[in-house]
């Protein structure tokens, strides 16, 4: 009897110091930083448009914080993929050196409406040994279609040009007909 | 010297069916990219500057054919028609003979160039790229162009046949242009993105790309893709001299085989 309440004893122990281990752990990882966009949560555009996507990242401990690099994750909603940014936004990321105690910097995205569709953005910070990322809340785009850029111009110069190479072909060729 | 041959190989190629029927499928094959682009359902939904980018690459992928097509054959016909020894053995140097038919090739460049702005005109209206348009693309396909006709001349300077000239000259522009039409996703590979940063097709679309769509209009922005076409044409230079060379000591009447 004695020697069971003693490894249920041993046993509880154990249970609270790994508890206590993990916990810590946890703690450690926990997110010093808060990124918010402060542009509006839905943001409507056509495709070719800019929009400048304003963000702040804030130290809310109460030690500077180094190597953060913040990034933009942008998902189709229709297809239930990530889009490749390469397009959209020149810097994908941008890399904060150091970041104070209770100082708050801005996070400014020129992005740009490449094709017509529903899109979710958040923006993401990862600080240096830490697990848990940031995130911010979603921003929805909805970019609308491009139709018909300039239909009026284009059918007079593609039917018109060849038509003119052609009669100066021929004009060409008839005129060394007539020399020879 | 070369002022001669460079005006003789115009009049020859203006004045002939050749380079005319070049210009003309050039101007047909603008005319059905841009009326595709620019009022197709599917096509129109891209963005306008995207838009302008793939017609870019049409135009400097037309460019680059018909330049290399007629540079093929613009020393080897000498050899083929038999004037080569009259031409070569004339008190002419090789450096000025050379010189008037890169000209003359260039020309031709300008002459499809010059077929394309209309159509850069049209698919440019509306925003504010007409310029950099016209600039990124003279200056890029001059640059990628000048290189191609070097490699081509120093390729039929070797062989003297147009036959090998022409194939190994598609064959080798085949080469660099179908990697350049990769998706960037493609491209994600060590080995695939430094074939990338080495290949002149893709520094001309990737320039044209970085202007046209992401803004990135001064020359400084656009170093990376501008370097490595500078470099391809010094390159191209130098085999071309040393084709030159192999020329010079094997003689005229030499018959590869």
């Amino acid at each position: 009897m004695i020697k069971r309440a003693f490894i249920i004893g041993s046993c509880a122990i154990m249970a609270f110091a790994l508890f206590g281990i993990f916990n810590a752990k946890a703690q450690t990882a926990a997110p010093q930083i808060k990124i918010e966009i402060l542009s509006p949560s839905q943001l409507n555009g056509t495709a070719g448009d800019f929009v400048t996507v304003q963000a702040q990242i804030t130290n809310l401990g109460t030690e500077p914080v180094s190597n953060i690099t913040t990034y933009l994750s942008l998902v189709d909603n229709e297809t239930k993929m990530p889009v490749d940014l390469e397009d959209w936004s020149v810097e994908r990321g941008l890399f904060i050196g150091t970041i104070d105690a209770g100082q708050v910097l801005p996070l400014n995205w020129k992005v740009h409406f490449v094709k017509a569709g529903n899109y979710s953005l958040i923006i993401i910070g990862v600080v240096e040994g830490q697990d848990k990322p940031e995130v911010s809340t979603l921003t929805y785009f909805d970019v609308a279609p491009k139709h018909n850029l300039n239909p009026g111009m284009v059918l007079p110069v593609a039917l018109g040009e060849p038509i003119v190479l052609l009669v100066i072909m021929l004009l060409v060729i008839s005129r060394r007909k007539t020399d020879e | 010297m070369w002022k001669q041959i460079w005006i003789k190989e115009i009049r020859a190629g203006l004045y002939t069916w050749k380079n005319m029927v070049w210009l003309l499928i050039a101007s047909i094959l603008f005319s059905f990219t841009s009326y595709l682009l620019l009022t197709d359902k599917e096509l129109s939904l891209l963005d306008q500057t995207e838009l302008m980018w793939m017609l870019g690459q049409v135009i400097a992928g037309v460019g680059l054919l018909v330049v290399i097509l007629d540079a093929s054959l613009i020393i080897t016909s000498e050899f083929e028609m038999e004037t080569a020894e009259s031409l070569f053995l004339a008190p002419i140097r090789l450096s000025e003979i050379i010189l008037g038919k890169l000209l003359a090739s260039l020309t031709l460049w300008l002459l499809v160039f010059i077929v394309a702005v209309p159509y850069i005109f049209v698919a440019s209206a509306g925003t504010r790229l007409l310029m950099p348009y016209l600039i990124y693309m003279f200056f890029l396909g001059t640059l990628g162009i000048a290189g191609f006709i070097m490699l081509v001349f120093a390729v039929s300077l070797l062989f003297r046949s147009s036959k090998n000239t022409l194939s190994t000259s598609l064959v080798i522009l085949l080469m660099l242009a179908v990697p350049a039409l990769f998706s960037s996703t493609l491209k994600n590979n060590s080995a695939a993105a430094f074939l990338s940063k080495i290949n002149p097709v893709d520094n001309i679309f990737g320039s044209l790309d970085n202007v046209l769509v992401d803004f990135q209009l001064s020359f400084i922005q656009n170093w990376k893709f501008i370097l490595p076409l500078a470099c391809f044409v010094i390159l191209m230079f130098g085999f071309m001299f040393l084709s030159m060379r192999i020329f010079r000591k094997k003689g005229v009447l030499f018959q590869s085989v």
